[in-house]
């Protein structure tokens, strides 16, 4: 089988709702993350999004596409912070297939700068 | 950014090798699936009607958890922790309803000298056991404790 990715998805402007969203799914009730003040003393101008947002943002977007029961492994880089207003853009890229298992690298950015890195390994659905 | 010294197992507060972090038990539920989905904005509708969890879905363990407490543990200042990565490994989908003990240990613990000074990397291993003795995935998660100013 050989995977063609899918266009790139677009996911923002991200809002203060879709932090405080992800927050009540995932139970991170870090202040960094709802509270500006607390934002601020970290050296932040506002809140800013948790790294698992952008994961799951990432994620989210290769599993529609591959079908999340054939998801070997997912490896996930934090690169730069995700700020209020800013949208996420994710795509991916077909790296080597062998014995069954195909290698996908992924990337969210938002505007000129990366913030996500990822590496992915997904089974073929017929192996 | 990180200047790779040769890292050194580290001396400091915290838990050994192998020592338990923490344990999670909890069920797969349907309507967290969904919450879940829509705060990702994943759209496999299968994440709707057939309870199919999301590839993160173990992320909500941080509901089961208490944040300050377990980086007090690790013996980690938590206002210069930064995450640096996760990685999950599957061996199946989480479906709603499943029943899951999250035991997170320490993996590794090593100090990095950096321009800014010495970087403790800790690296947590969490593995999900699901009804049947059977581990659905396990997940790894990389803290970074940023050198104090």
């Amino acid at each position: 089988m050989t995977l063609r990715p899918p266009p790139s998805r677009r996911v923002g402007p991200v809002t203060r709702t879709d932090i405080v969203r992800f927050a009540g799914a995932g139970g991170d009730f870090n202040p960094l993350h709802h509270d500006p003040e607390a934002a601020r003393r970290a050296g932040f101008d506002d809140v800013i999004a948790m790294g698992q947002f952008q994961a799951g943002v990432l994620a989210g977007f290769l599993t529609d596409w591959v079908g999340v029961e054939n998801l070997r492994s997912l490896e996930v880089r934090f690169v730069a912070p995700v700020r209020l207003g800013d949208t996420i853009e994710v795509s991916a890229k077909v790296g080597s297939a062998e014995s069954g298992v195909t290698q996908i690298s992924l990337t969210a950015s938002a505007g000129p700068t990366i913030v996500v890195t990822a590496e992915a390994s997904v089974a073929d659905p017929s192996s | 950014m990180i200047l790779l010294v040769r890292p050194k197992e580290v001396k400091v507060a915290g838990i050994p090798i192998g020592g338990i972090v923490d344990v999670v038990e909890f069920t797969v539920e349907a309507g967290k699936i969904r919450e879940f989905a829509r705060a990702t904005f994943t759209e496999d509708p299968r994440h709707l009607t057939r309870e199919l969890a999301t590839a993160t879905h173990s992320v909500v363990t941080g509901h089961y958890r208490d944040q300050r407490d377990f980086v007090a543990r690790l013996g980690l200042a938590i206002e210069r922790i930064v995450v640096g990565s996760v990685s999950w490994q599957y061996s199946r989908p989480l479906l709603a309803g499943d029943r899951l003990v999250a035991t997170r240990r320490v993996e590794a613990d090593l100090v990095r000298e950096s321009k800014r000074g010495p970087m403790r990397l800790v690296t947590l291993a969490t593995e999900f056991v699901d009804q049947g003795g059977e581990t659905a995935l396990v997940q790894r998660e990389v803290l970074i404790e940023r050198p104090s100013a």
